[in-house]
């Protein structure tokens, strides 16, 4: 999971991360001017190219899927993983815990079944499952950076005079930050394959061609969509490799 | 001032300190020393309120602790630990600046007071001051951490074993700089250590702790010659009692005047230093165990002496160079005097 540890110079990262940004948005603005290629490497499907929604329109719908989800994932993550940690919630810590846990050993599809009859086809129970699905790495990444606090670093701000909060905002976030970011990164990478499940549904994501193609036995249409899903997942996923890379405070790369 | 009045902690029926009553006066340096256990961390976590006191009272300053907040009255107490209590996540400068920060100094304030304390702990390399934690020496990290107890200009210092991580050789430079630091600023400071050595070196008073309870309080050198009972005594360490008084005893009491030539012959003395067109000695006549009176030795820079010595290293010296006298030079290189084996043995303490 620790992609950071890899030994590559951090330039190049930086050179991967752009140009598959640049691969990514090519394909979501012009993967139709591909039309020719995927007709001449699929001569007997007909079409061979997704056209009922535009590429640029599902990659779209896509990421508001995974942003709202995530968003929420996070925030309520976060604030349970605090609250577990505070003297007045660390009796909820198991609590806590293991509803996340259950959260992700649901599978997605179970957690559609049952909230489809009850909010109806589309956004909404993709929306639910994902929030579900994404919660248990926020939490328990937010409960170990915590953890990862010296407890001689915590004396030593109290013995200085700071306030809980001060504690809090300036020393235990601050030094937790680049392990909660892990549990997010996981956690957004997580959606934004799981968010393609959301078609069986109705719900407009990069998951309707693939799953277009494969009621459809149309291998393109698949192709197209898992393409720019995958891309999208490797993009976000350096990006945040980048991102916990600001919390490392002079200990480039290490854990 | 700090005055602890029948200070006591119970976990439980368990009495971790017990009913200790002491007074720090204004400029002191009090050291708590006791074995593991003994309640020494204990009391001084109750100073700064990070442990709450179970009975008696804790003045500081001649005001209550209990009378304000913990976390002002913390801001007025420097509080240093080891060296692992520094902000990993904060450079240098950040550090040094953490209660001026919270008391809201405006930022050039701060930016002076960090540059004066980083002069004052010889920290002001290049760059030093934008440096993590993790990339410092044991020392400097310590260093930092005894700065930025000081940042605020408390009239109180407190440190819980500062220099229990570093090494032995760090530990000595660390130990006469914060003697230094102490003479220079005055603070009154209580030290927490388990290391004898420590506490004789920088103590003006120390405090001997045992099962929670205060066993004596006293000058370092009224502990030694006077122990108040076996305990003391065992736990300054019975066998070297004698090295422990030299080891506060100064070179300069027990320098004597020497007898000097400018050539080779020998004068009335048993011991004569030759000394050249400037006073600096260049060779002892005489002096030297198991050789003729007569016998010469070259003057060797290892074993001089300078008034400020312990007096536990000069004889140190002197055994190992099988002399039985070191010539005690000034800064400049010229003999004061000597000191001599019969004279260590001939001082009363």
């Amino acid at each position: 999971m620790n992609v950071s540890a890899l030994p590559r110079p951090p330039s190049s990262r930086r050179v991967l991360l752009i140009s598959l940004s640049v691969l990514l948005i090519a394909l979501m603005l012009g993967m139709e001017q591909l039309a020719p290629l995927f007709r001449a490497l699929f001569p007997d499907q007909d079409p061979a190219m997704y056209q009922r929604e535009s590429f640029l329109n599902l990659t779209l719908a896509h990421l508001a899927l995974v942003l709202v989800s995530s968003l929420i994932s996070v925030s309520v993550g976060v604030a349970a993983g605090l609250f577990v940690t505070r003297p007045a919630g660390r009796e909820f810590e198991p609590l806590v815990s293991t509803l996340a846990a259950i959260g992700q050993t649901f599978p997605p599809a179970a957690v559609l079944a049952i909230v489809v009859p009850i909010a109806g086809f589309g956004f909404v129970p993709t929306l639910v499952a994902l929030v579900l699905y994404g919660l248990l790495p926020v939490v328990q990444n937010t409960v170990a950076g915590l953890g990862t606090v010296p407890s001689q670093t915590l004396e030593a701000a109290r013995g200085n005079g700071m306030n809980a909060w001060q504690i809090l905002w300036r020393i235990e976030l601050p030094l937790a930050m680049r392990v909660i970011i892990a549990g997010v990164r996981v956690s957004v990478i997580i959606n934004i394959g799981t968010a393609t499940i959301g078609s069986t549904v109705g719900a407009k994501t990069l998951g309707t061609p693939i799953i277009a193609g494969l009621v459809g036995n149309n291998l393109p249409y698949v192709i197209q969509g898992a393409v720019l899903v995958g891309l999208l997942a490797i993009v976000t996923d350096l990006a945040f490799e980048r991102l916990e890379q600001r919390f490392s405070f002079g200990e480039s790369g290490k854990a | 001032m700090i005055e602890l009045q029948g200070l006591t902690k119970r976990y439980g029926e368990t009495r971790v300190v017990d009913d200790i009553s002491l007074t720090v006066e204004q400029g002191e340096f009090c050291v708590l020393i006791g074995p593991s256990g003994c309640g020494k961390s204990t009391t001084l976590k109750m100073i700064n309120r990070l442990i709450a006191h179970s009975e008696g009272k804790i003045l500081v300053g001649g005001e209550d602790i209990t009378s304000l907040p913990p976390e002002r009255l913390r801001r007025r107490i420097g509080y240093a630990i080891q060296s692992i209590g520094l902000f990993p996540h904060w450079r240098v400068a950040d550090n040094i600046a953490t209660v001026p920060k919270l008391l809201k100094w405006p930022s050039s304030r701060i930016a002076e007071r960090v540059e004066e304390l980083l002069a004052l702990f010889q920290l002001d390399d290049d760059g030093l001051q934008d440096k993590y934690p993790h990339q410092l020496s044991g020392g400097q990290a310590q260093r930092v951490g005894v700065a930025r107890a000081l940042a605020a200009d408390p009239d109180v210092l407190l440190m819980d074993e500062p220099f229990g991580a570093v090494d032995p050789l760090t530990r000595d430079t660390l130990q006469a700089e914060l003697a230094r630091v102490h003479r220079q600023t005055g603070k009154t400071i209580v030290f927490v250590t388990h290391d004898m050595d420590e506490a004789l070196r920088l103590a003006s008073r120390v405090a001997l702790l045992n099962a929670g309870q205060l066993v004596q309080y006293d000058r370092p050198a009224e502990l030694l010659v006077a122990p108040a009972n076996d305990f003391v005594r065992d736990f300054i360490g019975r066998a070297d009692l004698g090295l422990k008084l030299l080891s506060r005893r100064r070179v300069e009491e027990y320098c004597r005047p020497a007898q000097r030539t400018r050539n080779n012959a020998i004068a009335s003395a048993p011991i004569t230093w030759q000394v050249d067109a400037d006073d600096r000695p260049m060779a002892l006549l005489g002096g030297r165990l198991g050789e003729p009176e007569t016998a010469r030795t070259v003057v060797n820079p290892e074993w001089t002496a300078t008034p400020e010595m312990s007096m536990k290293e000069a004889l140190s010296r002197m055994v190992w160079f099988r002399v039985t006298a070191l010539p005690v030079l000034d800064v400049e290189g010229r003999l004061l005097g000597e000191v001599t084996m019969s004279g260590v043995m001939g001082h009363r303490p």
